[in-house]
């Protein structure tokens, strides 16, 4: 009788110490690793032509480009960004074109009709270039919906020669620059 | 770590926060600058237009005045490069022995053709120009290109004669010949 009751109370104590073990896991430190993505900011701007020619008729205001170019302006911005504005440019107003003899077609006889509208004579200070010497052929609003887009500006070229009835017979050469920039 | 250790860090933090954030807000981003070469071409002209084709002459022989039987204007159009200076246009024959003919051996010379440009005096086709044959012509005019008329006109009324008082002897017929305007710039 008194050995039963040893092997009873032994049983007990084992399963005692059984259903301890099991409550006491043991855990690892928790280790982080760090993540840091960066989706670079990103504004560029490319031509489908390099280059337009002009053949040009003596106190004619018409005097169109030989060519189209179409500007494709796209973006990815970074939060706080609220307009991309593309813009067309001279180096200087006086002298848009010019023989290199001294005779020049100023800027504001250059015109631009940007993607079918009225043209426009590049006579307004913009981000880029001198003053008087550019216009802006785009604004666009940036809102969480476009931070990652693009647009396409198409551009047809006028030179008019009707308040240059002077201008001597010459080849005229310049450079028109295009040009993106998001603000703020 | 202090309380004012504490807060030395946590305000050294803000301040730098506000300063990126002032930075990041003050820089707008461009794209490159993309170029388009333009290439337009002025191209230089000179032309003489004229208000008739035709001047009819009733002769007397051994007269010094046959009129012909209009006037016509030439009106001489330029566009010039820079590098041009005068702009000149002349009547020429292309023989000076024969400036008419009646085709069977007879002429009446330049020499005794004569013009009047513009009302001066009539002069003789008896200057060598730089069209025609030598001694067979006469410059109408001649024009000074300046900064101001790289792009101009003139026009020169011609009145025309013939003078027969040194060809007496030339024979009745119909004298035929063919005068031409033609301008230079140089």
């Amino acid at each position: 009788m008194k050995s039963t009751s040893l092997r009873i109370a032994a049983i007990l104590l084992a399963m005692a110490t059984a259903s301890t073990m099991s409550a006491a896991q043991l855990n690892s430190g928790a280790q982080t690793i760090a993540l840091n993505a960066k989706l670079t900011e990103s504004l560029t701007l490319t031509l489908s032509a390099n280059a337009v020619n002009f053949t040009l008729a003596a106190g004619s205001a018409a005097n169109a480009g030989s060519t189209n170019v179409t500007a494709t302006t796209a973006w990815v911005l970074q939060p706080g960004r609220t307009a991309v504005g593309v813009y067309a440019y001279f180096a200087s107003s006086a002298a848009a074109l010019t023989d290199g003899a001294g005779d020049n077609i100023p800027s504001a006889d250059f015109y631009i009709a940007d993607n079918g509208g009225a043209s426009t004579a590049l006579t307004s200070t913009v981000a880029f270039g001198p003053a008087n010497a550019g216009m802006q052929l785009a604004n666009v609003p940036i809102t969480g919906a476009n931070k990652n887009a693009s647009r396409t500006d198409t551009m047809a070229f006028n030179i008019n020669l009707s308040t240059l009835g002077q201008l001597p017979a010459n080849t005229y050469t310049g450079t028109l620059n295009i040009q993106a920039q998001a603000t703020p | 770590m202090s309380l004012r250790t504490q807060i030395v860090r946590v305000a050294a933090f803000c301040a730098l926060f506000l300063i990126a954030a002032a930075d990041l807000s003050a820089q707008v981003r461009n794209s490159a600058a993309q170029p388009i070469a333009l290439n337009a071409v002025l191209s230089d002209s000179v032309s003489v237009n004229l208000s008739a084709n035709a001047v009819n002459f009733s002769l007397t022989p051994g007269n010094a005045n046959n009129p012909g039987s209009t006037a016509i204007t030439a009106t001489t159009t330029w566009l010039l490069k820079p590098n041009i200076g005068f702009v000149s246009t002349y009547a020429f024959f292309s023989s000076s022995a024969s400036a008419l003919s009646d085709g069977v051996g007879d002429n009446i010379p330049s020499a005794d053709f004569q013009i009047s440009d513009n009302g001066a005096a009539l002069k003789a086709l008896n200057t060598t120009v730089p069209f025609g044959g030598a001694n067979a012509g006469l410059r109408l005019s001649s024009t000074l290109i300046l900064g101001n008329n790289k792009k101009g006109s003139h026009n020169d009324v011609m009145t025309f004669n013939i003078n027969l008082s040194t060809i007496p002897s030339l024979p009745p017929n119909t004298y035929t010949g063919i005068l031409t305007i033609q301008a230079q710039a140089f």
